[in-house]
């Protein structure tokens, strides 16, 4: 242990030199940091820090640089997949990810993201889907479920008017290259108690992201879509946000394995 | 808790960064022991940091590490298990 009692106890989980000590400009109880957390246990479990590339998108992940110690350019909005194809193209040897938002990625980067999906680049691509504009200050996104109240949507959203919510992962899975497609429920659970919540979608992501960057070195692209909450643009205490994830957009969005051509989930 | 303290219990030990803590109770509900809670003091920010609290009726801590994997500020910095 780094720290006082390095005789009696041995570090089963410790600091990760990945992650820099500034602290995160997400609100209390965002998945971002989650995230940003799983991401770089995975960089330091696959040894790839050095040559890891993090090409982030404008959102609330725009600031991820500053808090993952890797080599990081920042693409025009919605662009991730297109700069990460250069990239990877020139220098094969990188590892290159993204971390997008559902704004991003679902909206304007739409185009991107699916002939990113349509070639098969070896890339990795990380949407944080929170079915809300969070940076902005709350507007209605493509992922946003029919009836949550937005500010640009304040009878809720309606279904003649703006359709049924994207499913990115299902878009993307429905081309023939992409290699990993994956969709985890990041959010704690509630359990059938008040008090205790249930924490497996944080595991979950963790074997997730590893998985997606073991993916990009075999030349396969991944795709992970982690479903999180925006409690502040929600509108809701921490764990009501984590009550109505459950509740609206689990059913949704469900997790599960969408591609997995590698077989990265069998034994 | 003054940050970077160690609470130290039989079997495992959580070291909490309690300046980097924003409050979101998600380790607290995430505890399967319920060892965890916020603490009544303010950290410089002005929140509740959580602080390692042994609560006795459901068991001590056993180093499962749920609460280092949820938290989103990363606080909980460091989890250890006693040698046997």
């Amino acid at each position: 242990m780094s720290g006082t009692a390095g005789a009696l106890y041995e570090t089963t989980l410790g600091p990760l030199p990945t992650l820099t000590s500034k602290p995160t400009h997400y609100c209390a109880g965002c998945e971002h940091g989650t995230l940003t957390h799983l991401i770089a246990s995975a960089l330091e479990a696959l040894g790839a820090r050095e040559r890891a590339v993090l090409v982030n998108s404008v959102g609330c992940s725009v600031l991820a640089p500053d808090y993952l110690n890797v080599d990081a350019v920042e693409a025009p909005h919605g662009r991730a997949p297109a700069v990460m194809t250069g990239i990877k193209r020139a220098r094969p040897d990188l590892l290159v990810f993204s971390i997008q938002g559902d704004g991003d990625a679902a909206s304007i980067g739409l185009l991107e993201l699916l002939n990113a999906a349509n070639r098969g680049d070896p890339i990795t691509i990380f949407l944080v889907n929170n079915a809300i504009y969070g940076m902005t200050g709350g507007q209605m996104a493509p992922t946003t479920p029919v009836g949550m109240v937005t500010t640009t949507s304040p009878r809720g959203r309606d279904l003649a008017l703006s359709g049924p919510p994207i499913d990115a992962s299902k878009l993307v899975a429905s081309f023939e290259r992409p290699a990993y497609v994956r969709r985890v429920f990041l959010p704690v659970m509630p359990t059938a108690s008040p008090e205790f919540y249930n924490a497996r979608g944080a595991l979950e992501g963790a074997r997730a992201v590893r998985h997606a960057f073991e993916v990009q070195e075999r030349g396969g692209f991944a795709f992970v879509e982690f479903v999180s909450t925006c409690n502040v643009n929600w509108k809701m205490s921490v764990l009501d946000s984590k009550r109505y994830a459950a509740e609206v957009l689990a059913p949704l969005f469900p997790a599960g394995v969408l591609r997995d051509r590698f077989r990265m989930e069998s034994p | 808790m003054m940050p970077g303290q160690t609470v130290a219990l039989d079997r495992a030990v959580v070291r909490i960064d309690a300046e980097r803590c924003k409050g979101c109770d998600l380790c607290v509900v995430a505890c399967p022991h319920r060892n965890l809670r916020l603490s009544t003091g303010y950290n410089r920010n002005g929140y509740h940091p959580a602080e390692f609290h042994y609560r006795g009726d459901r068991g001590e801590c056993t180093a499962c590490g749920l609460c280092y994997w949820v938290c989103p500020d990363y606080a909980i910095t460091e989890v250890a298990k006693r040698r046997v």
